[in-house]
């Protein structure tokens, strides 16, 4: 089975194919337009196509959470939202701690899932941060990265020896920087979060953080992944280390580079995250951060949740978005109301993160890759509806809103599939 | 507007329920506190009895301990003629487990016309308000370290009894600032009435970050801040501000800022001294201050009354117009 996509505007930044108008898929993988005899075409209409987009954290709620969210309803939200590989986070219940678990969510996903799933697994049994898991287990058992989930490690001594032993087998970590003294608080501290009276979040609780794990990272060699970065001063730090020739990047979230403190005064609990929205300032320099490359990825952290997980006062609430669903959608938002090239918002959610968690054969449009592709119409517009979303979890800013864009096919390794 | 302030007027600019004093307007304000003025006797007490809330059920939710500010709500209902319940959170069915919403939902099917209510968490009462019924009026009766909007009226109404329009009065307000919701209601509310100097005074643990945004002066020494304050408002200090380790000690904090009769002169002669209770003697004040004829702090108590006969008056008033 193959096929011609034509009549398109390839953006796939980085591949050869970049800017040109046609492709061929050839047994799931991209192929020459012009050399490949291909048995059915697809005309795009002069829409956009785009490398399906890869996603380093979504929280897929299995096993354990399915009254939030199951690998079938969030991977179909994935599909729908243009996202056709999610790197799943190891925090579950039971967390993601032996070769069995990760083995279970790759078989899951692969059963029940419609676009490609990749499990991380975490860096400490039960995730409690005081013994190593079985690293090269669960790497060998088909993770891509291992990490701490949001989990805090024990000490630092044992931090610095997980990342020790990590590096030593050439496993990429994500940590998520937080000093533990200065965690809790729903809001950013900051005049928005103290006027309303909530619970505030120092930004000191990541940069100390920071600064702390940068220090493990130079003194252990690990090749370290910092997930969801909220500051100016951690970009900097970021830019700074990079500088130096750390082997470090770092991803950004889809909500904190849309929105900011300045969405808590309606006290609407949807705007209520694990890290908060911080200032206007730190928001631009986080959108600034993706545009020059300091930070390399964009992510969700999808977190669907039942209904009345959303349903007390703000302070009271679960933390998290759903976001899967309008994924591409608000890429594309954020593109045009920030002024940002899109062209470096999808290879941050596409080549980049491919390349960090080395599956190099995913993310781009180019000859020998894997086919995951988006045909994207940006003259239309969709909205997300409670009875069109996939997700699971309504927990969704844009559910009712009109959007600029709308997708009009998604290929999985060649395979047209529906959201 | 936007938040807490907006969903508590009418789309004509009506009080319905009230939730903060933020956004406020001044004519509003004044009507409260000429409202609740009228409540009060030649002699300066709350009237005995009115039958203004005949018929009406006041429902008291208090999530959070509160002796005094119940107590208030309390007399204020009975002196409307309204029936009161007062549920005890703690001993009911959230202990239980059932959900904030849950309990909300039961409480409207008793055809309640008034909730009262205090909780710890920022931004509760604005989540009730949000979705309760239409034609039942919300109270906030302290929530976190967000508002307390009735205490703040009070304050406001002592201010002018004593001192007439704020607008030309300077304002010190010294202490705990950062974990009152008491302070951050007077500011609102002097605010909406245009008083040009508010002056917070305390220590840098003490004073929160969002004070220039709300016009407010700050000042870490007690001489810099108080000097001819026509009001001065001191605040209760929490002995959990010494466990956490924002301060290192009570005696410390009245030897900076406790409120004795030597320091009071550097304010204006004439200046009053609340408090908004209870007060912890030898700590924000010398017993000679507490005592003094400058202190107005039982007349605040008294006051209190007749503001929540009037926002609860004001408030079903609007919603039985509406319905």
């Amino acid at each position: 089975m193959s096929l011609r996509i034509e009549n398109v505007h390839i953006c796939s930044p980085g591949s050869e194919l970049h800017g040109q108008t046609a492709v061929a898929i050839e047994n799931g993988v991209f192929a020459d337009a012009k050399s490949t005899k291909t048995d059915a075409t697809h005309d795009g209409q002069g829409f956009w196509l785009f490398p399906g987009l890869l996603d380093l954290r979504a929280h897929l709620r299995e096993p354990g959470l399915e009254h939030k969210g199951t690998m079938a309803s969030e991977t179909r939200a994935a599909v729908a939202g243009g996202v056709t590989t999610v790197v799943t986070t190891p925090n579950t219940d039971p967390v993601v701690d032996s070769p069995a678990d990760v083995r279970l969510v790759l078989e899951r996903g692969a059963a029940q899932g419609h676009c490609r799933v990749l499990p991380t697994a975490m860096l400490t049994q039960g995730g409690q941060g005081s013994h190593l898991s079985e690293m090269a287990a669960l790497m060998e058992a088909g993770c891509v990265a291992l990490s701490q989930g949001n989990r805090p490690f024990a000490s630092q001594k044992i931090q610095y020896n997980a990342l020790k032993y990590a590096a030593s087998l050439g496993i990429t970590v994500f940590l998520d920087s937080e000093c533990r003294d200065f965690t809790g608080g729903c809001a950013h501290a900051g005049h928005v979060g103290t006027g309303l009276g909530l619970s505030l979040n120092s930004p000191l609780s990541e940069t100390l953080g920071l600064a702390a794990d940068l220090e493990l990272v130079e003194a252990t060699g690990v090749r370290a992944h910092f997930s969801r970065l909220t500051t100016q001063r951690s970009v900097e730090r970021i830019r700074n280390a990079k500088a130096r020739g750390l082997p470090v990047s770092c991803d950004v979230t889809l909500s904190h580079l849309l929105y900011s403190e300045l969405d808590l005064v309606d006290l609407n609990p949807l705007f209520h995250l694990e890290r908060p929205l911080r200032t206007c300032a730190d928001r631009d320099a986080l959108r600034a951060g993706v545009v020059d490359g300091t930070v390399d990825a964009i992510i969700t952290d999808h977190s669907p949740h039942e209904p009345g997980a959303k349903l007390a006062p703000f302070p009271e609430t679960e933390p998290g978005m759903s976001l899967l669903d309008s994924t591409l959608p608000l890429l594309w938002k954020l593109s045009r109301d920030a002024d940002l090239p899109i062209e470096r918002l999808i290879e941050a959610m596409s080549r980049r993160p491919a390349q960090l968690i080395n599956q190099d054969h995913l993310g781009q449009i180019r000859v020998g890759a894997i086919a995951d592709c988006v045909l994207f119409d940006a003259s239309s517009h969709s909205e997300l509806t409670p009875q069109g979303i996939r997700s699971s979890g309504h927990n969704n800013p844009v559910l009712n809103h009109r959007l600029e864009g709308c997708l009009s096919q998604v290929w999985v390794s060649g395979r047209p599939v529906q959201g | 507007m936007h938040g807490p302030a907006a969903l508590q007027l009418t789309a004509d600019g009506r009080l319905k329920h009230l939730l903060t004093t933020e956004g406020l307007p001044k004519s509003l304000i004044t009507e409260l506190l000429d409202t609740a003025e009228s409540f009060l006797s030649s002699q300066g007490q709350p009237v005995k009895k009115v039958p203004l809330l005949r018929g009406k059920t006041v429902v008291n939710l208090f999530f959070e301990n509160s002796t005094r500010t119940r107590t208030t709500f309390d007399i204020a209902a009975h002196r409307l003629s309204a029936d009161v319940v007062t549920l005890d959170i703690r001993t009911s069915s959230t202990a239980k487990g059932e959900t904030l919403f849950d309990t909300l939902k039961n409480l409207e099917a008793m055809q309640a016309d008034l909730f009262v209510v205090r909780h710890s968490a920022g931004g509760a009462p604005f989540f009730i308000a949000n979705r309760v019924t239409p034609n039942i009026a919300v109270i906030n009766a302290g929530d976190g370290t967000h508002a307390h909007p009735t205490q703040g009226l009070l304050d406001l109404m002592t201010i002018r009894k004593h001192k007439g329009d704020p607008s030309n009065l300077s304002v010190a307000i010294v202490g705990d600032l950062k974990h009152s919701r008491v302070a951050r209601s007077l500011i609102h509310g002097l605010n909406g009435l245009g008083c040009q100097d508010i002056r917070a005074i305390g220590p840098g643990t003490l004073l929160p970050s969002d004070l220039p945004t709300l016009g407010v002066r700050t000042f870490h020494r007690l001489s810099d801040g108080l000097i001819g304050a026509d009001v001065v408002v001191l605040l209760r200090l929490q002995k959990e501000r010494m466990s956490s380790a924002l301060l290192p000690s009570e005696r410390e904090f009245f030897n900076l800022y406790g409120m004795t009769e030597e320091r009071l002169k550097m304010a204006d002669p004439e200046a009053i001294v609340m408090h908004p209770g209870p007060i912890n003697r030898g700590v924000e004040i010398s017993n000679e201050v507490a005592d003094g004829p400058q202190a107005v702090i039982l007349d605040q108590v008294t006051n209190g009354i007749a503001i929540r006969m009037a926002v609860m008056a004001m408030t079903i008033s609007t919603q039985q117009d509406q319905a």
